[in-house]
């Protein structure tokens, strides 16, 4: 295994094993994703506005939501340990550095994408039977895209006192492409529409990672040094 | 780390203020001057009447804010490679400045639609846009507000700035796509081929006083800046 | 036959004393903050 990788992994699983002995981000984030998704139901108007059509929205809302909370929490709890000072001073490349974060980031959003998902079936009575592959692909798409992002200003709110109003402001208009896209074509799969319909988001979804992935990882390093 | 850099000096500051409030001010009086161009010397625009002439206004304010986000895109570019303390300055002020103009074209926009088009928010490309670039420039203000060190605000604020111009594509290609997709109400699009020359002139004009405008606001607020880091310096040595 | 160009006057005197309030708000707080 080339040696950035096994670093990478390393960092990473530092951090999923330091989250999963306190889970405080996983707990909030999922408490979170559940309540957003019931306000959901309780915000609309069922006369005027179907459950299905409302559907697409608000999975990818909650997902939005839920994964900031995720991922603010989770370099807050590093923060209160000062783990990442000793981590800094490990001769890690910043480019493994980044990806081990990403990684663990990729990790809790996933997890928390899918407490929030059964339950979105269940509120929402969706029928997943035919698109079930089709939506847990564009979540990894386009979750991949805004959790890059989130991991660089996730690390750079995490120093001043307004982390939690910070990483939002930053991260929306960040979040809003891979949202759209997402949006679009959870909709369409739900409506079992032909693929053909798709793909002009699908590969907005997948040049967004491709771009953000590496310029996330190309601007770490200016992040975490001095 | 790059070798200290010696603080400005008081009279350097002032010296920049004075240039930028005096190129303001010639800006400023440019624009009223346009606001008489457009009242009286500019035929009203038969299809839309006299709100038509908001466009004398929202167009330019449209070019200043996305000048300011480019060149904060690009100076944040070369801040991360040269780390010159003046990059920085000058894309704070390029934001601050920014933030404004993006808020005059988000203010007549809506006004401009509402009796053009009945309603006084559409999500066609350019007020989407904008409304991006205000949303960026405002969390590009917020972080830089609550970072103290100067070192740490300035290679931060870069890396906001770098994002926020490679977001940019992709919120436009978003939009397009959407758009096809959902078709808006007809655009009147006030450019159309074939302006008639009293238009086009005083449309230039005021993008000549508007970006002059630009340029004398960015000076002033940089010679803020030097001035406090001027007075900064004083207090601690 | 041409017809007349809509009466919305008001909306561009709206406008245009929007954008000057807002330029000349920021520049006089410049000015301000330069006095200091």
């Amino acid at each position: 295994m080339p040696e950035g990788l096994r670093l990478a992994l390393v960092v990473a699983g530092k951090d999923i094993r330091a989250e999963l002995r306190s889970k405080t981000a996983l707990l909030s984030a999922t408490v979170f994703a559940a309540l957003v998704l019931v306000i959901f139901n309780f915000a609309r108007d069922p006369t005027a506005l179907s459950a299905a059509d409302l559907a697409p929205s608000a999975l990818w809302v909650t997902f939005a939501f839920a994964a900031m909370v995720a991922m603010n929490r989770a370099f807050t709890v590093e923060r209160e340990h000062d783990a990442i000072d000793g981590l800094l001073l490990a001769p890690i490349p910043r480019e493994a550095l980044f990806a081990g974060k990403l990684l663990a980031n990729l990790a809790f959003v996933a997890t928390v994408e899918a407490v929030a998902l059964p339950l979105f079936v269940l509120f929402f009575n969706v029928d997943l039977s035919r698109s079930l592959w089709g939506i847990l692909g564009t979540a990894v798409l386009a979750t991949i895209g805004f959790v890059a992002v989130g991991t660089v200003f996730g690390a750079m709110v995490v120093r001043t006192r307004f982390a939690e109003l910070l990483l939002p402001v930053l991260l929306l208009p960040f979040m809003v492409p891979p949202l759209v896209g997402a949006v679009q074509v959870t909709s369409r799969l739900l409506a079992d529409r032909p693929l053909s319909e798709m793909l002009g988001w699908l590969r907005i979804l997948a040049a967004y990672d491709v771009v953000f992935v590496t310029l996330a990882a190309l601007v770490f390093s200016s992040v975490v040094d001095e | 780390m790059s070798a200290a850099v010696p603080p400005p000096s008081r009279d350097r500051a002032r010296a920049v203020i004075r240039r930028g409030t005096v190129l303001s001010t010639i800006a400023l009086l440019g624009i009223a001057g346009v606001y008489v161009l457009a009242a009286a010397f500019t035929p009203i625009e038969a299809r839309q009447g006299v709100a038509q002439k908001i466009f004398y206004l929202h167009v330019p304010a449209a070019w200043s804010a996305l000048l300011a986000f480019s060149l904060v895109g690009i100076v944040s570019v070369l801040y991360l490679w040269l780390e010159d303390p003046r990059l920085d300055r000058f894309a704070a002020s390029s934001a601050e400045v920014g933030v404004v103009f993006a808020a005059v074209m988000l203010t007549t926009g809506p006004i401009w639609a509402k009796p053009i088009w009945g309603t006084w928010w559409t999500w066609d490309a350019r007020l989407t846009l904008t409304l991006f670039l205000f949303f960026l420039f405002v969390g590009y203000l917020s972080l830089r507000g609550a970072l103290h060190d100067r070192r740490e605000r300035a290679r931060f604020s870069a890396v906001v700035g770098i994002m926020g111009l490679v977001l940019v594509p992709f919120v436009h290609l978003s939009v397009y796509l959407f758009r096809t997709l959902h078709p808006q109400p007809i655009v009147l699009k006030p450019s159309a081929p074939s302006l008639p020359w009293e238009m086009l002139r005083t449309l230039l004009v005021s993008t000549l006083m508007f970006t002059l405008l630009y340029v004398g606001l960015v000076t002033l607020r940089y010679g803020i800046g030097l001035a406090a880091e001027a007075r900064e310096a004083h207090d601690a040595g | 036959m041409p017809a007349e160009p809509p009466a919305n006057g008001g909306y561009a005197v709206a406008a245009y004393a929007v954008a000057a309030f807002v330029l000349l708000f920021y520049f006089v707080s410049l000015l301000r903050k330069a006095r200091k």
